[in-house]
């Protein structure tokens, strides 16, 4: 018998046990009309009924922007405020709103104009700054949004909630839901793979948490696995020194045979489950090394991402891994990306990461394309807030910083039946106000959601008597940003 | 479809639990109906008045008989035809049709069957059974030849016998003693253990054994860890830099708890309001971490009042969720959709702990306020003794004071001009301990004449200055320290330079805390604007170009008599500043002034009582002719002992001994942890009701108050914390004992008799076997919550002996035990997995208690996720023995939480979890495959294994039943000999590769053993660590 399918039996049998109690779970309502469920044949440990209808995407890389890139000096053009240079932030616009304790005792709040160029591209004329020369040529691809909006105005509530849909740890991520509801495409990988990037050669910048790719009140099963670049790939994968494959081989044989006598004497299908899973190890040990074995690479391809890819760790190493993740049916992989939290020194800075992610970005979605895998592979770039459109500290037309804002900031999408060369939704002239067709970050969950063919109302858990959902209680798919 | 799959599709389609297998044919209306109109109606028809539609409720009984506009009435008793609910459950017209198709909820034809037959028999209505209190159950007869043990198998025995399922046999006694030993301490029972439960034949072999481990140090930590999860227990903050915190003198104290099996309702009131019991101990005070585990964040930029609620929330959810098994946390926002809380109540409980004296910015800090010293055992120990030897020497002292025969030379003298004393603290050079800190690098400048002015000494210190920013040089950490007395002042020399003389100078004094500031100049230093007790403007800058003597009275700011200063800052806005010579001048009694007793009994008042112990205080604010005997010789003995120059000298020998003891006793207080305590503020902070949960939307004012219809309120109960907790303890409370007896049930069966353990609402599971629930919980508090001698009777129960081999027709009928027609199995918990590991290979360290320690993980995992300013973003590996000790003791870094532990389920402590999942997954196979930690035990596992006298086979036994209890069976031993002898032959041919795999670990390898038979013994033990059952409870 298939070892997923199996273990997927034993998962599902539980699960619709476990709802069994207080009235009946629709999925597991519907896994008893599904003989199929209970049939030999290659199936997912996705949840039966799923998806709700039929998906534009088979995975999504997410490519995470962590501390919160300022939209002003990349996307939001606001050409007016070269004229407000400066001059302080009208409370008209501010409205009261609260900001936080690292800027809410400044005695002003003088705008600080972008200091980057802005030009048009691509045939519908998209603002893009000079920090992004590479992805300014494939707009025509992109769905800009200018107007993702959250309520968290610090980096671990707000990470927590983009990621997980609450502000406070305990829920299961995004990658974990899809885990859940749609199961692995794969025999030999994770669903939900997870990978950080080093920044000249470190890292540092905004924590994260492990909650971040976590499986919250789900099972571990569905949480995201690390792909590191130094040590091994996946945790505990390598043999002990002076254990060869042959002997490893071995000791699998002995065992499976061992647990084999041990089921005919007590009867518990836990241990046959136990030794499919040995089997899926073993066979882990040779498909990681080679996943991230990049020599078969042409030349063309690598030199696309640039000189990085090949020094393991860095962003551009990692899009590269996260393409060879997607053809290999991993779900979801989400690399991360941190020091994007500029409060001061911004333009130095900010000219850094924008050359560290502007080329490989670019060249994963030219990658995908190439190989006809963008049309069922969505690509996301973004972060989990805003900068302000005034300078937090000391103001000069060459320096300046920017504190976090929550009320508007831009993201974009491409792939997987998303709307090319749009850009969605409007703000204010000082960025700080949606003014038109707003997104929260639970309507982009949804609509990430929507694209795997999955309502995000019925993708539900019930823990502690309530139907939980990524998108909590809110959300609507946003039909603008669809093709 | 097989049989199997058919049964289980008639029993779900039903939606009948495991407890309707051998239920009678009723309709039970709290077992059959309210789930369901739970499940589809309440959230529209339910207890949350905000979202209710068309006025209609279905969770009160009178509301339901309600008439509608229309003229029918909902449920009409008797008639399901003339009911609205019954015509609208089954109308074709989708506009009509209830629940509305929108919603995506459904009932199932058999589902309505029953509302019909609900109706049509009456429609009984009662209150959900958990909100009524257990009731008294009568013991069910025994069924003829199955053997009962105690009344939790006459239950068992009832259920099994209406499913017509017959328990199983005894187990066998090697896979008893196994299960019941890992059961009750986490640990496996040694080969010893096992030989001795076989050879005993007496009828009380089995129960001697529970008795055994139920005094074993060990039971009280794996039940610590049961508890620790529900209580959040982590090592730190959790939320942001997640930098380390210091509450494991909490997690010491839930071990010993168990250990002395504390009463289970004590054990609750001290952890929910220890501090708030009547002259409470500092173990109570300490017992109240449990709601100082919840996470906490430290983050720049973070509102207060925005954490002040989320900490509050989660308290009240934590304590909801572990004493109440209720999920509060949804009337936070809204009325409870299912169950009756109203958001109210939800914050009246909020409002138990919205008022503690913590700080919503926990300041990344080790200790966050409120904390409490608590020593460890072992210095409770060493205390109590030193304790007594200095009291021997006390007496000695009195004794040889005594005799001495004093008089006062001038007893009735006023005190006359007093000696002032100045001493200087820096000169050339910081105090003993100090530790240099500032801005710039090095901070301290320390700078020689003829360049730089010097007032005396060498040097002078100088910090230079071209910019409005605040700067400053200061040292902390002094363990010389400067002590404050009445009429201290500080002083400073200070040499402003004329050219560039700054706009600020400020002087900052640390006692323990910076809140001391002297200002001269311009008001733009520290705390600028805030005047006031602790924070004094002293007047203009001193005359630049020559040295000026800075005086500082003590009171302006804000030091009293007593204080010690470990600190000093000195600080300045813009130019150029020298400074030199800092101290102290005191005033105090001259040496002949100190011969009389009077003379420093006039002094010491003006002094504030500086040093007095507090009992002399009060014999000496008695008026002279008042005083009784013992207040007189009191006060002449700490005179004459610490004061009088003369008599000192009697007593050297003593006080020299008394030294040695104080300073170990210092010692001891100063290596002594800390653990962060509740407490509450003097004036309570106004609570309110929070519209949808957010702290900016206040509403009604709202007080501290218990949801009365759960349970009355305890008569005369204080309304705070101290309240809350005997609420819940009351032995009529429906909720905390059937939880908390539930909790137990779930860790030896494997699953609850209410399956949803941390959910007993309308929405949990229905309990599989109410009866017993009753009776087990009503048992529980008769026997005086004894913990002790419930976990006995569970574990003596026949029920729990069963063998658990798990037969076809068990398993067709009730797949998952629910009905217990077998014994217990299911895998270990992480922690057991690796604490077995470390006991069979003898590297388990059993030291209990102390700080949490770093055992091996792989490199690399805290670095990319950690914040740069982290304490915790660079793991460092312990050394040593502190490798091998428990699971339980393993550093919890909550955002990258231990990883081998994760991936067999344990949870990151981020919440309140009281039931963990166990998955079976390819990366637990790996993780017992690879991790240093396994690998190295089955090295020292081998070690033992090959110390055993005997041959290839005897060894291969011993390995076996090391682990598991049982011998191995003829096929299972000829594979483990076969395969030592085929990996000795390969490692003796792959010339090495046995010293490298003999590498893996920091324990050093036994040299005297043959290094290719070790490592083919390590692939034997490798392999045996590995087996399923293994890691699985039989």
């Amino acid at each position: 018998m298939d070892p997923l399918l199996e273990a997927g039996l034993v998962e599902t049998r539980r699960h619709f046990f476990a709802r069994s109690a207080g009235g009946i779970g629709t999925a597991a309502l519907a896994s008893l009309v599904n003989p199929d469920l209970f049939a030999e044949k290659k199936a997912t440990s996705g949840l039966p009924g799923m998806p709700h209808f039929a998906p534009k995407a088979k995975r999504v890389i997410y490519l995470f922007m962590s501390g919160a890139p300022s939209q002003l000096d990349m996307w939001d053009y606001k050409p007016k405020m070269k004229e407000y240079y400066n001059k302080d932030l009208p409370d008209s616009i501010r409205n009261g709103q609260r900001i936080t304790t690292m800027t809410s005792g400044q005695k002003r709040f003088p705008v600080a104009p972008s200091i980057f160029k802005f030009n048009q591209h691509g045939a519908h004329g998209a603002w893009v700054s000079e920090l992004l020369p590479h992805t300014a040529k494939m707009v025509d691809d992109l769905a800009v949004i200018k107007t993702v909006n959250t309520e968290a105005i610090n980096h671990d509530p707000a990470i927590t909630y983009i990621q997980t849909g609450s502000q406070l740890p305990g829920r299961p991520s995004t990658g974990a839901w899809m885990s859940y509801g749609l199961g692995s495409m794969n025999d030999n990988l994770p669903a939900f793979m997870v990978l950080h990037s080093t920044v000249n050669g470190g890292f540092g910048g905004q924590a994260l948490y492990s909650r971040l790719w976590g499986a919250g009140f789900l099972s571990n099963r569905h949480q995201g696995v690390s792909l590191r670049s130094a040590g091994d790939p996946v945790l505990y994968l390598s043999n002990p020194a002076g254990m060869s494959d042959s002997m490893r081989r071995k000791m699998l044989d002995e065992l499976g045979r061992l647990n084999r006598e041990r089921f005919a004497a007590v009867g518990d299908p836990e241990i046959q489950a136990r030794i499919s899973q040995y089997e899926m190890a073993y066979r882990m040990q040779t498909s990681v090394p080679e996943l991230t074995d990049i020599s078969g690479e042409s030349k063309a391809t690598l030199e696309m991402y640039g000189p990085e890819v090949k020094k393991p760790g860095t962003f551009a190493a990692n899009c590269l891994l996260a393409r060879r993740l997607a053809e290999r049916g991993v779900r979801f992989t989400q690399i991360f990306i941190r020091q994007w939290d500029q409060h001061g020194n911004l333009p130095k800075d900010i000219r850094r990461q924008c050359g560290i992610v502007d080329r490989p970005s670019w060249a994963l979605v030219q990658d995908l394309k190439q190989r006809g895998m963008l049309d069922d592979t969505l690509v996301i770039w973004g972060g989990e807030f805003g900068r302000t459109i005034y300078c937090q500290g000391g103001l000069s037309t060459k320096n300046y910083g920017r504190d976090h804002h929550p009320r508007c900031y831009t993201k974009w999408m491409t792939g997987a039946g998303i709307k090319g060369g749009i850009v969605y939704g409007e703000t204010d002239d000082f960025s700080y106000n949606v003014v038109d067709k707003p997104v929260h970050i639970h309507d982009l969950n949804a609509t990430i959601l929507n694209q795997f063919g999955v309502d995000h109302e019925k993708l539900t858990y019930r823990h502690q008597g309530r139907d939980f959902r990524l998108t909590d209680v809110h959300g609507e798919v946003i039909s603008g940003l669809l093709a | 479809m097989t049989i199997r799959q058919t049964i289980s599709l008639f029993f779900v389609t039903l939606g009948i639990t495991a407890s309707t297998f051998g239920a009678e044919g009723d309709v039970d209306f709290s077992r059959d109906i309210l789930p369901l109109l739970s499940d589809n109606c309440f959230k529209c028809h339910g207890p949350d008045e905000a979202n209710r539609k068309a006025k209609l409720r279905f969770d009160k009984h009178d509301a339901s008989l309600e008439e509608l506009k229309k003229g029918r009435a909902t449920i009409v008793p008797g008639k399901s035809s003339q009911s609205e609910i019954y015509a609208r459950l089954t109308a074709e017209d989708p506009d009509d049709r209830m629940p509305p198709p929108d919603t995506g909820k459904k009932l199932s034809e058999e589902e309505i069957e029953l509302i019909r037959k609900w109706i049509d028999g009456g429609a009984k209505w009662a209150g959900h059974w958990a909100f009524q209190p257990p009731e008294p159950q009568k013991i069910p007869a025994p069924v003829k030849g199955w053997r009962v043990n105690n009344p939790v198998d006459n239950f068992i025995h009832a259920s099994l016998a209406r499913a017509g399922l017959p328990p199983q046999e005894r187990a066998a006694r090697e896979t008893l003693i196994r299960r019941v030993t890992l059961d009750l301490t986490g640990l496996p029972p040694t080969i010893e253990e096992v030989d001795k439960f076989l050879a005993d034949k007496s009828e009380k072999a089995y129960e001697n054994v529970v008795r055994r481990l139920l005094d074993s140090p060990r039971y009280g930590e794996h039940m610590a860890r049961f508890w620790l999860d529900a209580a959040r227990y982590g090592d730190t903050h959790g939320l942001h830099l997640d930098n380390e915190r210091s509450i494991w003198p909490y997690r010491d104290w839930v071990i010993d708890s168990f250990n002395s099996n504390q009463p289970f309702d004590r054990f609750t009131v001290e952890q929910l309001a220890g501090d708030l019991l009547p002259d409470s101990t500092l173990d109570q005070k300490v017992a109240t971490g449990f709601n100082r585990c919840n996470v906490t964040t430290g983050e720049g930029g973070s509102i207060d009042d925005e954490y002040y609620v989320r900490y509050a929330v989660d308290r009240v959810e934590t304590t909801a969720t572990v004493w109440l098994g209720l999920t509060a946390g949804c009337a936070a926002c809204h009325d409870h959709k299912f169950d009756p809380l109203t958001t109210k109540e939800f914050y009246q409980l909020f409002s138990y702990y919205f008022s503690l004296t913590e700080r919503a910015m926990d300041g990344n800090k080790l200790l966050p306020p409120p904390i409490i010293k608590a020593p460890t055992m072992s210095q409770r120990r060493e205390r109590k003794d030193l304790e007594k030897q200095a009291a021997a020497i006390t007496s000695e002292i009195d004794e040889l004071l005594a005799n001495s025969g004093y008089k006062d030379p001038r007893p009735n003298e006023p005190l006359g001009d007093l000696g002032q004393q100045e001493r200087v603290w820096i000169e050339d050079q910081l105090p003993a301990g100090a530790k240099p800190q500032g801005n710039g690098t090095p901070p301290w400048k320390f700078v020689a004449g003829p360049k730089h002015p010097v007032l005396s000494g060498k040097k002078s210190h100088t910090r230079v200055s071209t910019s409005d920013a605040i700067t400053q040089h200061f040292f902390t950490d002094a363990t010389d320290r400067l002590k404050i007395t009445e009429n201290s002042k500080l002083f400073a020399y200070v040499y402003l330079d004329p050219a560039k003389p700054p706009k600020t100078i400020q002087l900052q004094f640390n006692d323990g805390t910076w809140e001391h500031r002297a200002t001269w100049g311009e008001d733009k230093a520290f705390l600028a604007g805030k005047h006031g007790a602790a924070n004094h403007q002293m007047g203009k800058l001193p005359e630049t170009g020559k040295w000026v003597r800075l005086e500082v009275p003590a009171k302006v700011v804000g030091l009293k008599p007593g204080a010690e200063l470990n600190g000093w800052a000195f600080t300045q806005v813009n130019g150029t500043v020298h400074w030199d010579q800092a101290g102290i001048i005191s005033i105090s009694l001259s040496e002949e002034q100190r011969r009389s007793q009077y003379a420093w009994e006039q002094f010491t008042v003006h002094d504030n009582y500086s040093g007095v112990p507090g009992d002399v205080q009060k014999a000496l604010k008695v008026e002279r002719s008042k005083r009784s005997d013992d207040q007189a010789k009191l006060i002449t003995r700490h005179f004459l002992r610490n004061i009088h120059p003369g008599s000192k000298g009697k007593v050297a020998e003593q006080l020299k001994k008394q030294k040695v003891i104080n300073d170990r006793l210092a010692a001891i207080q100063k290596s002594m942890p800390s653990s962060m305590i509740m407490e509450d503020r003097k004036s309570p902070r106004q609570a309110y009701v929070l519209e949808r949960g957010q702290y900016t939307e206040k509403r009604e004012k709202v007080s501290s108050t218990v949801p009365s219809w759960l349970a009355p309120p305890v008569k005369d109960a204080p309304a705070n914390r101290l309240g809350l907790a005997q609420w819940l303890v009351q032995p009529r409370h429906p909720l905390t004992a059937r939880v908390t007896v539930n909790r137990f049930w779930q860790q030896f069966f494997g699953t609850g008799l209410v399956r949803t353990s941390e959910d007993f609402g309308v929405q949990g599971e229905h309990p599989s076997h109410p009866e017993l629930l009753d009776w087990l919980a009503l048992d529980f508090v008769g026997s005086g919550w004894d913990v002790k001698r419930f976990l006995a009777q569970l574990v003596l129960s026949a029920t729990y002996q069963q063998s658990s081999r798990i037969e076809k027709n068990k398993l067709a009928a009730d797949p998952e035990n629910r009905l217990l027609a077998r014994g217990p199995r299911f895998r270990l918990d992480a922690e057991v997995i690796r604490d077995q590991a470390l006991a069979v290979s003898g590297l388990m360290n059993k030291q209990i208690g102390g700080k949490s320690v770093k055992p091996y993980q792989p490199a690399g995992l805290w670095k990319p996720v950690g914040f740069g300013g982290s304490n915790t973003s660079v793991f460092k590996q312990d050394k040593g023995d502190k490798l091998y000790r428990r699971s339980m003791y393993t550093f919890w870094k909550r955002t990258s939480p231990p990883p081998s532990m994760e991936t067999f389920d344990a949870p990151n402590r981020e919440t309140c979890q009281v039931r963990r999942a166990r998955t079976n997954t390819p990366l637990q196979a790996l993780v017992l495959m690879n991790d240093v930690q396994f690998v190295e035990a089955a090295r020292k596992f081998a070690e033992r294994v090959m110390g055993e006298d005997g041959d290839v086979d005897g060894k291969a036994v011993f390995a076996f039943r090391s682990i598991l209890g049982r011998r191995p069976e003829t096929a299972e031993l000829t594979a483990l000999a076969r395969i030592y002898r085929e990996y000795l032959v390969e490692f003796k041919a792959a010339g090495g590769s046995a010293a490298k795999l003999l590498s893996v670990g920091e324990s050093p390898r036994d040299q005297k053993l043959d290094v290719n038979e070790l490592a083919a013994w390590t692939m034997v033990t490798h392999l045996v660590l590995n087996l399923s059952e293994t890691v699985t409870k039989e």
